[in-house]
């Protein structure tokens, strides 16, 4: 038998390595304070809760679609046909809606269908030909773009003021609702914190009270009711804002709490490893790709709704256009690692609000849209080099 | 030229072993197109045992550890597991008859913590309702109670793998392999790339296996330290036939070496 050295005993983890995995966030959060303080001394409007709300709508978009890109960056591969699905799928449901006559409630939930298709046939043939996934989503995308125009009527624009999908954007949950929406979000939390807490008591494993059940808890409270007071002063919360809230809460479960969860970022880092362990390695892939493409169905009705109809800008035009980069970008931001294996459901959250706190705070400050475009870009770059500055410094690799 | 022990003997400690193998190969067959690997290689493994598996490259101790562990079919040959003809064509064939492979990439994922890494690919769920809920409690406990028998409870099961030392990942890999209670652990190269004194620990938790009734077979090129000190039996391999087999305990590195590249002396020196 054999006991290891001393030196191998657990011991308090350091704030190098704290950085690298559960205060990852940090310096995203740091940045994001600090380009508020910025155009909070920029702008008397800035902090304002029609503002605030007006941020929150506007990041809405990007951030749902950095969610479900997520998920194809954390098996290691990339979706670069979001955009693009985003677009056709919103064609597709508007041409059902005002052409054909199909009930919205029908044609939504149809393009969502259908975007988690195309995203699977994506996945089928990186698996099954052995295609980079970079290369068949440019090509898809690409495709997609062509049908999406040939889809479209000779003006160009589906309008869907009148069909119902408009009510999507106009809705908002305001006063005792908003408040009864955080206090469901916080119980499904509780419930979640508490049942964890009841297994590791029942099998005899330490607890601590504070670091499980209180700190997270308040937190998500706190963040949470602040959020609310501020909507509520001005129309409530957005309905688009509470798509996305559930998106994060069920994105959050499915990658913390489940097996498909784990298995995505076992794939990320090692899928050889996952292969021997028995994991079904393309299936697991497959399903990434189709809530990416799934997901993109859902912000293009977002967007669409927004905008009150679809037409050739939707899914940022040709190509993908900013959607595609702000996607990807409020992802990396965030923290989701490009190589795979690493990134939380929150990046999604704080991506999104950077790039829409740059948009938002720029507008009100009257800077031109091209430097909007240069400012976000030259944050993507910071961002990814103070998270390898961290590692170099602290000699932690992220996880 | 194929020498024999008369019979398997632990170097010490309470080795269990009986007549019957837990698994024998006989005489096993294997071809890569026009490139005959395996030309009629066998190997016992008794409980309590700890077999090396010696070889220049290309002698076939790697294909035939793969053989035993499933990974490729044998073309020919006999397998028997605790006597009885057993078929293992598939890697979960041989994890169905208790056998487990510690390859010698570990095959373990960086990004994730020790439980995590003990139990993928077999974690303890909860309802498919609710998505199928990792029990990570239950995950946690069955952990905690491995390492604590592979004297490993120093080792913290919440880092992620890849912030660890390469005997501690080593250890990892190990403890996941005896996790699923196999009767038979297979290890590839496991003290390649570690220091001497992780070497030397990893060296006595292969040791403890055996002392818990485990066959164990070690494939390894770490002749003059870890095959010659820390084995049970050495079976030297030339171009895809078993060349001689030794009691680790009588034999020098020089003498295995020299059978390995096809001297004669010490060739007969097994039982």
């Amino acid at each position: 038998m054999v006991s290891i050295p001393a030196s191998a005993a657990p011991k308090r983890r350091t704030f190098g390595e704290l950085l690298g995995s559960d205060l990852r966030a940090l310096p995203v959060v740091i940045g994001l304070v600090v380009l508020w303080i910025f155009f909070v001394v920029q702008s008397d409007v800035f902090l304002t809760p029609r503002n605030l709300s007006n941020l929150l709508l506007q990041s809405t978009v990007v951030g749902i679609m950095a969610l479900g890109l997520m998920f194809v960056l954390l098996v290691r591969e990339i979706d670069l046909s979001i955009a693009a699905i985003h677009g056709v799928t919103a064609v597709v449901s508007a041409k059902l809606i005002v052409e054909y006559g199909v009930s919205p409630l029908l044609a939504l939930p149809l393009s969502v269908i259908l975007g988690a298709a195309v995203g699977s046939v994506s996945a089928r043939w990186v698996n099954w030909i052995g295609v980079p996934s970079f290369v068949v989503t440019l090509g898809l995308g690409l495709a997609l773009n062509g049908i999406q125009l040939l889809l479209l009527p000779a003006t160009a624009r589906f309008g869907l003021m009148g069909t119902g999908v408009e009510l999507i954007a106009q809705t908002t949950i305001d006063g005792i609702y908003a408040w009864l929406a955080w206090a469901i979000g916080i119980a499904f939390l509780a419930l979640l914190i508490l049942s964890s807490v009841r297994r590791r008591r029942r099998v005899g494993l330490e607890v601590s009270v504070i670091h499980s059940v209180v700190l997270p808890l308040v937190v998500s409270a706190l963040i949470g009711a602040v959020a609310v007071v501020v909507l509520n002063a001005n129309q409530g919360i957005p309905l688009p804002v509470l798509i996305f809230a559930v998106l994060l809460g069920l994105g959050g479960y499915v990658l913390n709490e489940t097996q498909f969860g784990l298995y995505l970022y076992a794939i990320g880092n090692n899928a050889e490893a996952a292969r021997r362990a028995g994991i079904k390695v393309p299936r697991i892939r497959t399903a990434a790709f189709a809530i990416a493409g799934g997901v993109a169905a859902i912000a293009g009705i977002i967007a669409s709704s927004r905008t009150l109809g679809v037409g050739v800008f939707s899914g940022g035009g040709v190509g993908g256009g900013t959607l595609l980069l702000e996607s990807i970008a409020a992802a990396v931001i965030g923290g989701v690692s490009l190589f795979g294996g690493r990134g939380a459901i929150h990046a999604a959250l704080l991506g999104a609000l950077v790039i829409g706190t740059v948009q938002n705070g720029l507008n009100l400050m009257g800077v031109k849209n091209e430097v909007r475009l240069i400012v976000t870009g030259l944050l993507l770059v910071l961002a990814v080099s103070i998270d390898k500055i961290i590692e170099k410094l602290t000699g932690q690799q992220a996880y | 030229m194929t020498a024999q022990a008369d019979e398997p003997s632990a170097r010490d400690g309470p080795a269990t072993n009986s007549s019957v193998p837990l698994i024998s190969l006989r005489n096993i067959q294997k071809s890569f197109g026009s490139v005959h690997a395996l030309r009629g290689a066998s190997v016992d493994v008794h409980a309590g045992e700890i077999v090396a598996l010696v070889g220049d490259n290309g002698a076939g101790k790697s294909t035939l550890v793969k053989v035993m562990a499933g990974v490729h079919a044998a073309d020919s040959g006999e397998y028997e597991i605790e006597g009885r003809p057993a078929i293992v064509r598939t890697p979960s064939d041989a994890t169905k008859h208790g056998i487990a492979t510690v390859y010698q990439d570990l095959a373990l994922c960086n990004n994730l913590d020790a439980v995590q890494n003990l139990f993928l690919g077999r974690e303890l769920t909860g309802s498919r309702l609710f998505g199928g809920r990792i029990r990570r409690a239950e995950c946690e406990v069955r952990a905690r109670e491995v390492m604590s028998r592979m004297r490993l409870s120093n080792l913290s099961l919440s880092r992620p793998v890849g912030a660890m030392s390469g005997g501690q990942r080593q250890n990892i890999a190990i403890a996941r392999s005896v996790l699923w209670k196999p009767k038979v652990v297979i290890l590839d190269e496991p003290t390649a790339a570690l220091s001497h004194s992780a070497a030397q620990q990893v060296a006595d938790l292969i040791r403890s296996l055996a002392d818990d009734g485990l066959g164990v077979v070690v494939v390894s090129h770490d002749i003059h330290h870890f095959v010659v000190n820390s084995t049970d039996r050495i079976e030297v391999m030339r171009l895809g036939a078993n060349a001689a087999s030794f009691r680790s305990k009588d034999v020098t590195g020089e003498m295995v070496v020299n059978a390995m590249v096809g001297g004669n002396e010490g060739v007969n020196l097994a039982g």
